[in-house]
C-alpha cells in the first residue's frame, strides 16, 4: 500500500486513468495557504 | 485535510483503490472556475469525462471523507444507470459508515436506485421506513416522506 495519496496534477491526466481504470475521478479544489 | 484525513492510512488505501485522485490549487484555472469553487477544500467527484456528480465543501474526517467518496462513486454510476455498481457503493455505506453524514442519502438513494433498476416501488417505501426508524428528522426522511403512501 502506498504511504500516501499519489495525487494526478491535471485533469488530461485523470481522465485518461478513469476511462482506462473504469473509475471515478476525486477533484480536490485546496488552498495551498 | 492535510494534517489528519488524507495521511490516515484508511483513506489512502480507499482513496488509492476506488477513485482516481486529482489536486489542484483553488485559483487553479480553468478549473475554478469551470466548477465554480469558493471556497477550500471543495471536493468534486466526477466521471470520466469530467462532469460533475457530487460535491463537499468543508473539513471532513476520515470517518466522514470515506463515506462521502462512497456516495459520489454511487452517483456516478447511478447517473450512467449502473444500477448494480451504484448499489455495492451505497450498501457499503449503510452496512459500515452507517454513523455517518452520508447514510441517510445512502439510503435515500438505494431506494431509488433498486427501484429504477426494477421498478418495484416496495424499496421506496423500506427507504423511507429506515429512514423514519433510524434517521427521523434528518432531510433525507422528510424526502422519502411521500414513499409512506406506496
Amino acid at each position: 500500500m502506498a504511504d500516501s495519496i499519489q495525487w494526478e496534477t491535471t485533469m488530461e491526466a485523470a481522465m485518461e486513468r478513469a476511462r482506462s481504470e473504469d473509475k471515478a475521478i476525486m477533484l480536490d479544489f485546496f488552498n495551498p495557504g | 485535510m492535510d494534517a489528519v484525513s488524507y495521511p490516515d492510512t484508511g483513506v489512502i488505501d480507499f482513496i488509492s483503490n476506488h477513485v482516481i485522485p486529482l489536486r489542484v490549487q483553488s485559483d487553479s484555472e480553468p478549473l475554478a472556475t469551470d466548477f465554480n469553487v469558493k471556497w477550500t477544500p471543495t471536493i468534486v467527484t466526477l466521471d470520466s469525462e469530467g462532469t460533475e456528480h457530487h460535491r463537499s465543501v468543508g473539513f471532513l474526517a476520515p470517518a466522514e471523507l470515506i463515506p462521502c467518496m462512497l456516495l459520489g462513486v454511487a452517483k456516478v454510476y447511478f447517473d450512467a444507470d449502473r444500477f448494480e455498481k451504484a448499489l455495492l457503493n451505497l450498501e457499503k455505506i449503510v452496512s459500515d459508515y452507517s454513523t455517518s453524514d452520508s447514510a441517510p442519502e445512502a439510503i435515500y438513494l438505494r431506494g431509488v436506485n433498486l427501484y429504477k433498476s426494477t421498478q418495484d416501488p416496495k424499496p421506496l417505501k423500506e427507504a423511507y421506513e429506515k429512514l423514519e426508524q433510524d434517521y427521523p428528522g434528518s432531510e433525507w426522511a422528510k424526502r422519502a416522506y411521500p414513499y409512506r403512501l406506496l
